[in-house]
């Protein structure tokens, strides 16, 4: 008797098996067919591919300024977003994606993308903080006013040369290879995104933001908007100082 | 019931007379030797027989739903994956079944080789058994193509390349093999015909001669060390062993059966599993993006032409198949009697093991592929966390330089990356500053490996570049230092 209790438990076995066949592992998943490349508008994949290699594998531990940040989410146009996705920034490493600029995306993937950084990663908490705006010319033009080297020099003493050191050529300690007073960093940099770096600071390496008050003196404020034109004024000045290292995407290549 | 059963085969019987010649085909017998513990040597050959049944009846199930033309060979099989009931595990068994019998008829004719049995009297059985191997990799091939992906695409423009090199007759054998001149629909219907009507009709045909030969030689004895192959009295020594025969209809039919069954539920577990392969992505050849492998079988070819000098092309393409396959067929005219048991052959069973060596290193080279740059890792590919933790600004910007200017693509960080230049994430304590911007700008001496990128590069990109790759150094370890020979200053 019991082999033919084995025999009909190996029966039953194998009718459950079939009934569950639909999920045999190895029946292919709707989800990953393969599509045209530019049919593919889901943000995750598209981050994958496209952004990992510098902004990181989740936003953020990147070389290029990191993506998952709230207080950069929460100020960024969307329509910058988008602008700079399709057509790069210009005195950066961030190339253009766009099919028209000679990049690989469609503008529903670039949309895509655009919404998908903010739909993901952008906080819901309110920023107290009155916020900078994410681009200079984003106030009242007719006022104002350019910045300033001069008051931006007093402020990067301040705000600024407790890890960048004395006139941004590098702290001390720890530190010392902070400086950014360097020809080559400032080249390939533009002054918007000095600007973006300034307000946001870098979270994830430590980087305080405009009204971070870590590792900073107790009689620093936070900064105002003027106050950083006034910072990239004085980051631009140091750049202009030295002409033979010049922009990157108007250099030397014909 | 049985009774009426019995009438009717009495009936068909008495008009096809099977059992006259059907039934002492399955009662010939075999060497008592090879009943024992031996007989399991003698299971490959039954299997890959099994493997081809399944691959008739799977390759008739998928024909009824496959349509062989080039605007809608691709969404047929999307269908069969996705849609049709069970359709999925069709393409997965057909594809597992293929490559189980390439392994069987592998083994097989290791099993063969190193045992001596295709000497004296068994050359043709051989022979021809070197034909089915053929077939059955043309097999492979041709259904590759009706894949109809870029693997397909491509491997049929690696196809046409080759026999396009063939020296007077190569546009013409081009043309046959593509129905054109370029890959296209035509292309798509000769390898349907091929698939489905040409090689199959010669495989089955040689499969009866072979199958013809094994019964009319006899299944050999295992071999044994003092008994050597003398053509002149093999016959009268093989009948001896017969007169103590067993019927083939009995153990050894056991035996290869229970294999089969076995090798047929690892292969119906691995495509339950692992499920069909393919197809990967529409055939578009304007696609940048594709990244063409060949089928298992071939990936040792692929790496071989892959990794061989550009004038050594022409001679593996053309010459060297001719060359194996020769060699594989002039085997047992070369050595058709003496030793057959491999504590005497040394030689060959050295072959066996440099061949297999062989071709197992170049197939891992192939599916690694080292030598082809992964053109998507300087977006996709992340810079490792701990390098990015302890950059300072400029060797953050020389990352980014690294990632934009596409270095990642050939260089791997931690691993992650192409494979076709060295991993970087030490290089700061084998080069100096120095030699990294001389190898950056100047590329590999000589028109190697390495582009030249002096002149895509500004002075800034360079110097954070250099900065970058100086610091990739594990914690502690001082950046590389070049010790000059040159003669010491005089006082």
């Amino acid at each position: 008797m019991a082999s033919r209790h084995t025999l009909n438990g190996f029966v039953l076995a194998l009718g459950a098996l079939l009934a569950v066949g639909c999920d045999w592992p190895g029946k292919p998943d709707p989800g990953t067919r393969q599509r045209a490349a530019e049919e593919l508008t889901s943000f995750v994949p598209l981050y994958r591919q496209h952004c990992v290699g510098c902004h990181g594998a989740d936003g953020q531990q990147g070389p290029a300024p990191p993506l998952n940040d709230p207080l950069f989410l929460a100020i960024v146009p969307d329509a910058e977003l988008e602008r700079v996705i399709r057509r790069g920034r210009r005195g950066t490493p961030m190339p253009a994606f766009g099919i028209e600029a000679g990049g690989e995306l469609s503008d529903a993937q670039v949309t895509a993308l655009a919404q998908g950084l903010k739909s993901h990663w952008k906080s819901d908490e309110k920023l107290d903080e009155p916020l900078p705006s994410y681009l200079p010319a984003d106030g009242d033009d007719s006022t104002r006013q350019p910045g300033d080297r001069e008051r931006g020099a007093t402020l990067f003493a301040v705000a600024c040369a407790g890890c960048h050191g004395e006139n941004g050529r590098g702290g001390e300690g720890s530190d010392a290879n902070n400086a950014i007073h360097e020809p080559a960093f400032l080249a390939l940099i533009s002054n918007q995104a000095l600007r973006r770096i300034i307000i946001t600071g870098r979270s994830d390496l430590g980087m305080p933001s405009f009204a971070g008050k870590d590792g900073r003196p107790d009689d620093f404020s936070t900064l105002t908007s003027p106050q950083i034109d006034d910072l990239v004024a004085l980051l631009a000045h140091w750049r202009d100082e030295q002409g033979q290292l010049a922009n990157p995407h108007t250099s030397n290549v014909p | 019931m049985n009774h009426l059963l019995r009438e009717l085969g009495n009936w068909i019987d008495v008009r096809v007379g099977y059992s006259e010649t059907l039934l002492p085909m399955l009662r010939h017998p075999i060497p008592r030797a090879a009943d024992g513990p031996m007989g399991w040597w003698y299971v490959f050959g039954s299997a890959s027989l099994t493997f081809l049944l399944i691959q008739i009846l799977t390759g008739i199930g998928l024909s009824l739903v496959y349509v062989p033309a080039a605007n809608e060979a691709y969404e047929s099989l999307v269908y069969l994956d996705y849609e049709h009931p069970f359709g999925w595990f069709l393409r997965a068994l057909h594809y597992y079944a293929g490559s189980g019998m390439v392994v069987m008829l592998l083994a097989h004719m290791t099993q063969v080789f190193l045992h001596g049995a295709y000497k004296y009297p068994r050359e043709l059985t051989w022979m021809v058994g070197v034909v089915l191997l053929l077939c059955t990799l043309g097999m492979f091939f041709s259904g590759q193509i009706l894949r109809w992906d870029p693997d397909a695409y491509w491997g049929l423009a690696v196809a046409g390349s080759m026999a396009g090199r063939v020296p007077v007759i190569g546009p013409w054998v081009v043309h046959a093999l593509l129905g054109s001149e370029i890959i296209g629909a035509a292309a798509l219907s000769r390898f349907f015909a091929l698939h489905v009507f040409v090689i199959p009709g010669a495989l089955l045909t040689f499969l009866v001669l072979h199958l013809w030969l094994v019964l009319r030689c006899g299944i050999s004895a295992p071999p044994a060390a003092d008994r050597p192959v003398d053509p002149a009295t093999y016959e009268a020594e093989y009948h001896e062993e017969l007169r103590q025969g067993v019927p083939f209809l009995g153990d050894a039919m056991l035996r290869d059966l229970f294999f089969s069954a076995a090798a047929v539920i690892v292969v119906v577990a691995i495509a339950a599993v692992v499920g069909p392969k393919g197809p990967t992505g529409p055939p578009d050849p304007t696609l940048g993006g594709a990244n063409p492998r060949p089928e298992w079988p071939f990936l040792w070819l692929f790496a071989l032409l892959a990794l061989s000098p550009p004038a050594a092309e022409t001679f593996i393409m053309l010459v060297f198949p001719v060359v194996v396959i020769g060699i594989l067929f002039l085997v047992p005219v070369v050595s058709n009697r003496g030793h057959r048991a491999p504590s005497r052959r040394p030689v060959a069973v050295l072959a066996v093991i440099v061949i297999y060596t062989t071709l197992g290193a170049l197939t891992y080279l192939g599916v690694t592929a080292p030598w082809s740059p992964e053109m998507r890792a300087w977006t996709s590919a992340a810079i490792p966390t701990d390098v990015v933790e302890r950059s300072s600004p400029l060797e953050l910007q020389g990352s980014l330089v690294f990632q934009y200017k596409n270095c990642r693509n050939c260089h791997a960080l931690e691993g992650v990356g192409g494979r076709r230049g060295p991993d970087l994430t030490t290089v700061g304590t084998r080069l100096t500053r120095d030699q990294l911007i001389d190898q950056v700008s100047n590329g590999t001496p000589g028109g190697g490996n390495m582009p030249a990128y002096g002149k895509q590069m500004s002075p800034a990109e360079m110097t954070v570049l250099a900065d970058f790759l100086v610091s990739l150094r594990p914690s502690g370890q001082p950046p590389a230092k070049v010790w000059s020979s040159s003669p010491t200053t005089r006082p």
